[in-house]
């Protein structure tokens, strides 16, 4: 790839399950059909491993036994034990610890107790980084929140966290002030390829009849080589006719998502955290119709946002 | 030397010459481009894959539009009430747009052509509508570019009989029609298309009409259609020969390498064609050698840059394998491959610019 800056590879895992059909998982790993030829194959742990330990990325995650959030019952037990029981065969076929760092996934569905037994297992392992996984399934929000808030007061302070499959940014603030540091999400580039482009007030769909004589940049807020370039008049005829249209979105949202994360850390840095989410949530809502949830989990995290629940003034 | 024409808006200066070729300077009202000159073709207000940035990396001057695509989407009048197409754009260089009548006729079933203009079926609703010398004029006066083409009646090449004949001459009537309906005299100008098929008298007749409206600059048409190759460069060679020394000349759709090297040594200045971006989206990169299949299962163990010789930043950060994988599955492949593949033309355009310049030119 030519790519100079780190790489985190996933364990191949999630896709599996999610894109193969009749893929099932096992005590072994993950047994699937070939999409090449059909055949049944199998995904071991080790296997896992070993692929990304020839891919060489930074960081590499465990493979998991992931279920969906909306499911209940014994299988959501049943997947965390596994879990606990395969990054023991993660860690052992582990050949490049000095290069590559191995996370483990909480899982546990949405149950605290499971929770917080995958949690003091893999803490027990003193792995160099943790990964909240099982989340962005279509639990309620509700639900989502406190299961992060849970983990990250489970997970030790001196070591990443990471949720995994996070990338609205609303979601992002709100799992920052509860303690996680890292993401990831094909949305923002997805969304972009449907004409979607992420902005300080929200979601500007560019395929509406009005963004045809829209001659403003996408974000007037934004500094992005694309917001410099073109206005929201010219990305309307491009978006879902021209590859062009995905890209110029895409380059923005990326933009967007780092601008985010650079706000995220420099407020932070200089002491001024609650004042960017309040400012946050008060562009995302103007008129103050900041979701409970979201209310919610503020609280817990200590922030003040008392203010974003009045209606902006015109 | 420059001629005076009544509707100009450039100035062309031959720098240097070698017999019949010519390195030259256009400057037009929003650019001063270099000749010999390849212009990527830029469709519908994008050239496929690549920004402005990128664009003006390159060193691309002289973008072509396609006026039938602009006037679908986004619209003449939108890009009226906007400014035209460099402001909708924000391309700060210069803009071509052809007159539209080429891909209505290659792209519409019952395309028709009589002498009032091309009559077609609307591609929105299949009604019946007419596109005249006049309407094509009015719509690429609204577009803005720097340089705008007449309504030709053109032919395929590998069309004989009376029909090449009619053409030529309906070409020669379209033209005062288009003269007449130009709006912007001083600030588009209004290029004459030569047209007579392969017949070398017909082509006489339409470059002394032409010459004599006094035209800002001249294309040679109707070829690049199928033609023999050796029919498609006495054509060349015989128009260029026929058309005044101090004004640009534009063989329209030539894209092939050899080609626009031929047709610039038998005196061409300007050059368009849509193939080095659509050869790039079926993974050809356009290298020294020719042209590198990428899709070949060779590639997927070669790891050296498209082309040794070329220091654009695809062949600077990636490697034929990487490509490999890229093209005809990831657009990031069409993408790539295009950004090289311009920058390959580009390159071939500065190099026939200052090997004719510096006295070099047979080298």
């Amino acid at each position: 790839m030519n790519w100079p800056r780190a790489l985190l590879t996933d364990s191949g895992g999630f896709q599996m399950v999610s894109l193969l059909h009749l893929a099932d998982i096992t005590e072994e790993g993950v047994t699937f059909q070939s999409p090449v030829d059909g055949k049944p194959m199998l995904l071991t742990p080790e296997d896992s491993i070993q692929i990304q330990n020839k891919i060489g990325a930074d960081i590499i995650m465990a493979l998991d036994d992931v279920v969906k959030t909306t499911t209940t019952g014994p299988r959501v037990e049943e997947a965390m034990y596994r879990t606990l029981r395969w990054i023991d065969r993660c860690i052992a076929a582990h050949s490049r610890p000095h290069e590559q760092n191995l996370f483990g996934i909480v899982q546990g569905g949405l149950d605290p107790q499971l929770r917080d037994i995958c949690l003091e297992g893999l803490v027990a392992r003193n792995l160099p980084g943790y990964a909240i996984g099982g989340l962005a399934g279509g639990e309620g929000k509700d639900a989502f929140w406190r299961v992060v808030a849970q983990c990250t007061a489970g997970l030790p302070e001196d070591k990443p966290r990471y949720v995994m499959g996070i990338g609205f940014p609303l979601d992002i603030v709100v799992c920052t002030a509860l303690g996680a540091d890292m993401y990831d999400c094909v949305y923002p580039t997805r969304t972009a390829r449907f004409g979607s482009a992420l902005v300080s007030e929200g979601v500007l769909r560019l395929t509406h009849a009005a963004m045809a004589t829209d001659y403003r940049p996408l974000d007037s807020s934004c500094t992005c080589m694309v917001c410099k370039r073109y206005t929201r008049a010219y990305l309307h005829t491009l978006v879902t006719k021209e590859a062009m249209g995905s890209q110029l979105v895409s380059y923005h949202n990326i933009s967007h998502m780092m601008q985010l994360s650079r706000n995220l850390h420099s407020s932070i840095l200089e002491g001024r955290f609650p004042e960017f989410v309040q400012s946050f949530l008060q562009k995302q809502f103007p008129k103050g119709d900041v979701p409970d949830w979201v209310c919610n989990a503020m609280d817990v995290a200590g922030i003040d946002i008392s203010m974003c629940r009045i209606p902006q003034s015109a």
